[in-house]
């Protein structure tokens, strides 16, 4: 709506002249400064009419959404990011910024082997190569090897990450977000522990498969010598994957019966690096191996040398012992992992 | 009435954990609108909230909610409704803006629309300012807020909410009521409240349903349900007792409190029998009028005096006088 309001005003034919010969009179810049010609000398001019409504900044009004909702993997890849992304962008999952830091460290500290790899293609140091290059020892010690990674790096790495998955929704109720949606248990502990695994393998895997193609790179190998190393790479891959997969499982047991993130990470760590001091007392004490089957490090390590090929260290033991050790450390984490996460409530907590 | 119209219907459902009956036999059929869930602690309101979204597995009986199964469209159920959490369902250190979407995506919303709709919902639940600070920052009205905008991102038919307004303050519990009611209203979606505040239902609800010890002990409309514990309140002035012991002596029931009584409204003639009595004992009667029932008047009267066996606020009209008597204990006029 709109009304016409009579303004009194010059004459709209009214001409003005610019000659060189016109006096000075400033009409010109005042029409610069002030109109611009058309609609100036209008005799109305349009104003609304709406009243606006004194005193309401607010309005609530009901939107509805027509649009139609994705299936069930769209709501998993949902999940998936959500935790994922988390680490490198804001709007997702809150890591904290100790947890992002640690995976920075521990990320830069497992490419030290492929910068010493590099300098010594660079400098042309066969001794500096034969310590770090690839080969068999060192794709397992890349791994499960190099003193901080298996013992220091890769736990606390995990526990870190794995420690508030869970427990954190069942301190926040956030678990009520999940279950009230059409998202069933176990895409929920599925998408979680894939999306935890992700990141470890981003900080062991990757590095890995960097090591092993700056290698190929840095030193120019030819065909001959990646077939006859490929095996050895896939074989620390694969003990890659089966370490994270046991951090993983224990981790996400312990969050599962937690509620908050300070017991499961601790937890994880105490039990690997709890059973690893427990196995080497009682051998020291009573020259008794046996209880390596209690330790994942030592399980991990056990399995990852024979798949690899190298030395194992517990050689009087067949690495199957390990393997069913490892097997059975998983399953057990996984049962309470399944069992806490299907007793998540709704309603309360 | 078609079965369309029925948001939720359940037909002999019945949850039990072991010995413990959770739910026993329980026969509803809500309609659109709003609908009031009231029961006391451990009444069977959780369990059924849990059973209706295909959360846990009934023991018997079978029930849908907007057409879906409750034992085998669980999915379904929960893709088409929301539901709001009694309790903190949010991450404290998420902006509000970004858990919304969240709760979206996890319904399936493509991230970009889920975005969109973040905005749209936040902006209705009055949080349009507050979008971006993190929820550990808000009060508690405006987490109950965010999780209300949660719960309605994919535009729900029916929105169960767990006591939305606990723990508010009064502008805070005023305004979660007015949006309630603003959906219903102006919206044309469906609410069910779980709520202990009998204010709060019966200003946002038109129906009913009340829940004892897993039981119905009632359901229908709240001004039906209200019709049942229809009194007349007077003030008198003189000869208080003998007038009250006149009017029990014709068979009225009366509750004094000093000078007020109630007399329960048993037909027409009600009134001028009081007037009757006060004019034989030669009582004043200064004033003189109908009390109607709050809702938590109907709900005491219900716990207290009905038991479980009154099923519908028509079996509750049809009779209310031996209604009142099915199960109530000798001294509130039971024991028949």
């Amino acid at each position: 709506m709109s009304e016409q309001i009579e303004s009194s005003s010059l004459n709209p034919s009214e001409e003005l002249s610019f000659s060189e010969n016109a006096p000075v009179t400033g009409q010109g810049r005042m029409d610069a400064a002030w109109g611009s010609r058309d609609g100036d000398e209008s005799t109305s001019a349009q104003i609304t009419n709406n009243s606006a409504s004194v005193g309401y900044v607010f309005e609530q009004v009901y939107k509805p959404w027509n649009g139609s909702l994705n299936p069930r993997w769209m709501r998993n890849w949902a999940i998936l990011r959500h935790h994922v992304l988390g680490i490198f962008r804001k709007g997702h999952r809150p890591w904290s910024l100790p947890t992002k830091l640690f995976i920075v460290i521990v990320f830069i500290a497992s490419l030290g082997d492929v910068a010493l790899t590099l300098l010594s293609a660079l400098i042309g140091s066969p001794e500096l190569h034969t310590m770090w290059g690839v080969n068999r020892d060192n794709l397992y010690g890349h791994v499960l090897g190099f003193f901080p990674r298996n013992m220091l790096y890769y736990p606390i790495l995990a526990a870190l990450l794995v420690g508030g998955v869970i427990s954190e929704d069942r301190y926040h109720g956030t678990s009520a977000l999940y279950f009230s949606r059409p998202i069933s248990r176990f895409d929920y502990v599925m998408m979680k522990y894939i999306s935890v695994a992700m990141i470890q393998a981003f900080v062991v895997l990757l590095t890995l498969m960097i090591y092993y193609f700056v290698e190929i790179l840095a030193m120019g190998r030819g065909w001959a010598w990646i077939i006859d190393t490929f095996p050895l790479f896939l074989a620390a891959f694969a003990g890659g994957i089966i370490l994270i997969i046991t951090y993983t499982s224990i981790g996400l047991g312990l969050s599962s019966v937690s509620k908050g993130k300070f017991f499961p990470g601790i937890g994880l760590v105490a039990i690997v690096l709890g059973t690893k001091t427990l196995a080497v007392l009682v051998s020291n004490l009573f020259e008794r191996d046996v209880m390596y089957l209690l330790s994942p490090y030592d399980c991990l390590a056990h399995v990852g040398q024979a798949l690899v090929g190298t030395q194992t260290t517990y050689d009087q033991y067949s690495w199957t012992w390990s393997l069913a050790s490892l097997v059975l450390m998983n399953a057990f984490f996984l049962y309470i992992l399944s069992s806490r996460v299907a007793s998540m409530e709704v309603t309360r907590e | 009435m078609s079965a369309v119209d029925y948001i939720i219907e359940t037909t002999d459902l019945s949850k039990s954990y072991g010995p413990h009956l959770a739910l026993e036999n329980l026969n509803l059929k809500i309609r659109k609108g709003a609908t009031g869930l009231l029961g006391p602690n451990g009444a069977g309101k959780s369990t059924f909230l849990k059973t209706i979204l295909g959360l846990i597995q009934a023991t018997s009986g079978h029930g849908t909610v907007l057409g879906h199964d409750i034992r085998t469209e669980g999915a379904a159920i929960r893709s088409r409704i929301g539901y709001m959490p009694e309790y903190d369902a949010l991450n404290p250190d998420m902006e509000a803006i970004h858990q919304v979407k969240y709760s979206g995506e996890l319904l399936g919303m493509n991230p970009i629309v889920a975005m969109s709709r973040a905005h749209e919902v936040l902006h209705y639940v009055g949080l349009g300012e507050q979008r971006y600070r993190n929820i550990g920052s808000f009060s508690t009205g405006m987490k109950q807020a965010t999780k209300l905008a949660c719960s309605i991102i994919h535009d729900p038919e029916l929105i169960i909410a767990d006591e939305p307004s606990n723990g508010l303050d009064a502008n805070s519990r005023e305004f979660m009521i007015s949006t309630l009611q603003n959906m219903v209203n102006n919206g044309n979606r469906s609410v069910m409240m779980a709520s202990h505040l009998m204010d709060d239902v019966e200003r946002v609800c038109e129906n009913m349903v009340l829940l004892h010890k897993g039981k119905l002990a009632a359901q229908g409309k709240i001004d039906d349900l209200k019709d049942i514990d229809r009194e007349i309140e007077i003030h008198v002035w003189g000869n208080a007792s003998k007038l009250e012991q006149k009017m029990v002596s014709i068979g009225l029931s009366v509750r004094r409190e000093g000078r007020i009584m109630r007399i329960l409204h048993e037909d027409d003639d009600t009134t001028s029998k009081i007037l009757t009595c006060a004019k034989e004992v030669g009582s004043q009667i200064r004033r003189m009028h109908e009390y109607e029932a709050s809702l938590e008047d109907l709900f005491i009267v219900i716990m207290e005096n009905l038991g479980y066996e009154v099923k519908t606020s028509d079996d509750l009209l049809r009779n209310p006088v031996q209604a009142r008597q099915v199960d109530a204990p000798g001294s509130m006029g039971g024991g028949s």
